[in-house]
């Protein structure tokens, strides 16, 4: 089963710098992968059965990520970035999905990172989808997924074509090996513009006005150096508070 | 101004912070229910303008019907769209606002009007800040502001959509988490992250728990790295997404992760011995100082309370 992958699609938001005014920047950051990259190469590795796996990604991050995972080739939109815009990020990955071909399977993180991207990239294929997937395989001819939705999970037969979004209930437990990372390198490696996608954004405007701290009143922080004190202080506020 | 807004409702989360985010540009609130007729009738009572229920056939989820929901709404044309973080409803509205050409926005806390000008908050950069944004189209948002408390209101009649066309998509079973009933529905939860040292001063954990008449709950390396408490105890956007009167966090650095797990919970108490640590920005109170010291004074505070 061919399977497409989606990695490394959107900058950490925990390095973006914070400045005094509440204005933000990105220096030197480049696209990272996020907490869920990993399970979507686990889910894809038991889907596609030993078939080929694409790893598609945008902008300027390694590469040879999804590759040292298991994907047989990665193609990379290199004058993609992040966009204001989600819909735009998301519409980029599904025209270079459409470009890379028929695929049965095509996952990419659930990232709370930006679920607007996910969102947009699973509305721009119009292919049946399912979020919060944890799990996949295959099973008698159809997909069995299990998707986490609330406090339960559900196991759902689906068919393809179908779009997963994948989401990690754990940390990655087997990180490749230097010589995995190296090899990887060695594998096919596709560069595309924007222009040789023949990708423009569909999308009216949307511009960033400005960045700001939250109105939320700040915590009120009370020095533990004398415990006692200290409780007493904050069980008094929680009476306030009502919740005692 | 008068524009339409269309709410995509799975569940009840946030459908009176939607309503209300709704409420602030538009007269007329539809709110689109893919779910059971009781879950609309609920709805019906919010004070929408129009309620719609699609109600999935047995055994089929909501978002078999994605494409059915984006044809049998794309005559609202409503100026913006919103659903709640939830994978079900994501996914319903990734297929509405592709129909509609709608400029997707996550993480949407508020929506403001300024003169012709619509304003959608966003938070940005694991939320320390909020990003404001222009849309000159069709806005499509993700919803993670303030909820609000149901209103008493008159129900208005529901619209059926007829189900039909779905996707393959069929559910074969459930699985129901172990113990994790006491975690999502306590008044109180005592949760400990990786600032505690020993499996043992678990115990300490316990202690304030049953002081406080609490269930205890834990971040995921609790769990997963160390294995000193079960997984049902995980609290976070991958596990427990839980909303108690009062959470305290001890020794939690505050990853977005576990804080997403808490973003409903009405007050939050962090106890940290680290002065930047994350969790410090994200709370209501927070006392600075030695876990060891602070938690066996609390402790005895709740007893006396009794």
């Amino acid at each position: 089963m061919k399977v497409i992958t989606v990695f490394k699609w959107l900058r950490n938001p925990q390095d973006a710098l914070v400045k005094a005014d509440g204005s933000i920047e990105w220096p030197g950051v480049k696209m990272s992968a996020n907490d869920d990259d990993p399970a979507v190469m686990e889910i894809a590795a038991a889907l596609a059965s030993g078939d080929e796996i694409i790893a598609l990604t945008i902008g300027d991050g390694d590469l040879a990520w999804a590759a040292a995972r298991g994907a047989t080739r990665t193609t990379v939109i290199t004058d993609a970035l992040t966009e204001v815009n989600s819909s735009v990020t998301g519409a980029i990955l599904a025209a270079a999905v459409k470009h890379l071909g028929d695929a049965e399977v095509i996952i990419i993180g659930d990232s709370s990172w930006d679920y607007g991207v996910v969102s947009a990239f699973i509305g721009q294929l119009g292919r049946p989808a399912l979020a919060g997937v944890t799990a996949a395989q295959l099973q008698e001819g159809c997909i069995q997924v299990t998707r986490k939705l609330g406090s339960v999970s559900q196991v759902l037969e689906v068919n393809t074509p179908l779009v997963l979004a994948a989401m990690a209930t754990q940390s990655e437990k087997n990180e490749p090996s230097m010589k995995q990372v190296l090899t990887a390198r060695k594998k096919p490696m596709e560069k595309l513009t924007l222009e040789e996608l023949g990708f423009s954004s569909p999308f009216t405007t949307v511009s960033s006005l400005k960045t700001r701290f939250p109105d939320t009143p700040p915590a009120v922080l009370i020095k533990g150096d004398d415990p006692v004190c200290a409780c007493e202080e904050l069980m008094a506020a929680l009476h306030t508070e009502g919740v005692l | 101004m008068s524009m339409k807004s269309l709410i995509i409702i799975t569940d009840e989360r946030r459908v009176g912070g939607m309503l209300m985010a709704a409420r602030t540009l538009s007269e007329q609130v539809i709110a689109v229910v893919v779910g059971s007729p009781s879950l609309a009738e609920t709805v019906a009572t919010w004070g929408f303008e129009r309620v719609l229920n699609l109600e999935p056939a047995s055994g089929i989820p909501a978002e078999a019907y994605a494409a059915l929901l984006a044809e049998v709404t794309a005559d609202i044309k409503p100026r913006l769209i919103l659903a709640s973080d939830m994978p079900s409803s994501r996914v319903l509205l990734a297929a509405v606002a592709a129909k509609q050409n709608a400029a997707i926005i996550g993480a949407v806390r508020a929506i403001t009007v300024c003169g012709d000008t619509i304003i959608t908050s966003r938070s940005m950069a694991d939320d320390k800040v909020l990003e404001d944004i222009k849309t000159a189209g069709v806005i499509a948002g993700i919803f993670i502001g303030d909820d609000l408390e149901k209103p008493q209101t008159q129900a208005v009649a529901i619209e059926h959509i007829e189900q039909k066309n779905a996707a393959h998509i069929k559910l074969k079973g459930i699985i129901e988490p172990e113990g994790n009933a006491g975690l999502l529905t306590a008044a109180r939860v005592v949760s400990v992250g990786s600032g505690i040292k020993a499996k043992n001063d678990i115990k300490l954990i316990e202690e304030l728990a049953q002081a406080a008449q609490a269930e205890i709950g834990c971040t995921l390396p609790i769990c997963d790295d160390v294995r000193w408490l079960p997984t049902h105890r995980v609290v976070g956007s991958t596990h427990n997404q839980i909303a108690p009167e009062l959470y305290i966090a001890i020794g939690i650095s505050g990853q977005p992760q576990h804080l997403a797990g808490v973003r409903d919970a009405k007050i939050v108490v962090a106890i940290n011995n680290d002065p930047e640590a994350r969790i410090l920005k994200n709370c209501n109170y927070g006392i600075v100082g030695d876990l060891y010291k602070i938690v066996p004074a609390l402790t005895a505070a709740f007893k006396n309370l009794v």
